[in-house]
């Protein structure tokens, strides 16, 4: 075995290139703004101490958001383009073969990606509640079923 | 020069026990949102916990709301919750509640 074998379909993978397209842009995006799903994903380190957690997310902020940006990179680039076109069959199946580092990049840009959807869709504690109507609720579940497969791929390999 | 010496090794010596005394946590926070398996693997991952090690702290988080994941020196806390974050993790530091 070469690597960690990813079983796909064509429409998952264009799906891919747009989330993973609008995540990189989220975290490629002004860090300075105020948004939950940044906030979610650059929290605070000292909770009872605003000054020190402050002190700490200028210092630490823009580098990880960096790195998210790099691990989206990274996860565009293994995503077969030829894999968008509309004329061929939708659940025709496409096998990404990843390397051991990027696994761990795909690993991470999921399991952000959850938590940016997670965020807009207002799951943040484990109290709330969510709206299975919304489509966006679909996604967050798949991202979870494809994250979970990814771990289990990744650790029997 | 020579008379300044001892004092400042008095002095480092005093702020070495003192931090040693004090250790810092990281802490991992639960969330509604991050796999359980994906949990068990960074632990594993990163700090190199064994499977078992790993899937405690991991049900720790779940059952109690959070775990301490490390303890020691404050800058070496910030890294490791650094890395949390890195992973997606909601990770804080503070200091060790005095026993």
């Amino acid at each position: 075995m070469s690597g960690v074998v990813l079983d796909l379909t064509r429409i998952e993978v264009a799906q891919l290139i747009d989330l993973v397209g609008q995540f990189a842009e989220l975290v490629d995006g002004a860090p300075s703004m105020e948004d939950p799903a940044i906030e979610r994903l650059t929290p605070d380190v000292y909770p009872d101490d605003a000054e020190a957690s402050r002190e700490f997310r200028a210092v630490t902020r823009s580098d990880l958001l960096r790195r998210r940006a790099s691990d989206a990179r990274a996860v565009l680039e293994g995503l077969p383009r030829d894999a968008q076109d509309p004329s061929d069959d939708a659940f025709a199946p496409v096998e990404i073969t990843l390397d051991p580092e990027h696994v761990e990049a795909w690993l991470r840009t999921l399991a952000a990606l959850r938590l940016v959807v997670a965020s807009r869709l207002g799951i943040v504690t484990e109290e709330d509640g969510y709206d299975p109507e919304d489509p966006r609720y679909g996604v967050y579940e798949w991202l979870g079923y494809r994250l979970e497969s990814l771990i289990q791929a990744a650790d029997a390999f | 020069m020579s008379l300044a010496t001892p004092d400042l090794d008095h002095d480092l010596r005093l702020d070495e026990s003192a931090t040693a005394d004090i250790p810092w946590q990281t802490v991992v926070w639960n969330d509604p949102v991050n796999l359980m398996s994906y949990v068990v693997r960074v632990f594993r991952q990163y700090f190199g916990y064994s499977l078992d090690r790993a899937t405690q702290l991991m049900l720790a988080v779940h059952h109690d709301g959070h775990a301490i994941v490390a303890e020691g020196a404050r800058e070496q806390m910030e890294l490791h919750a650094q890395a949390m974050h890195d992973y997606g993790l909601w990770a804080t530091v503070r200091k060790a509640p005095a026993a």
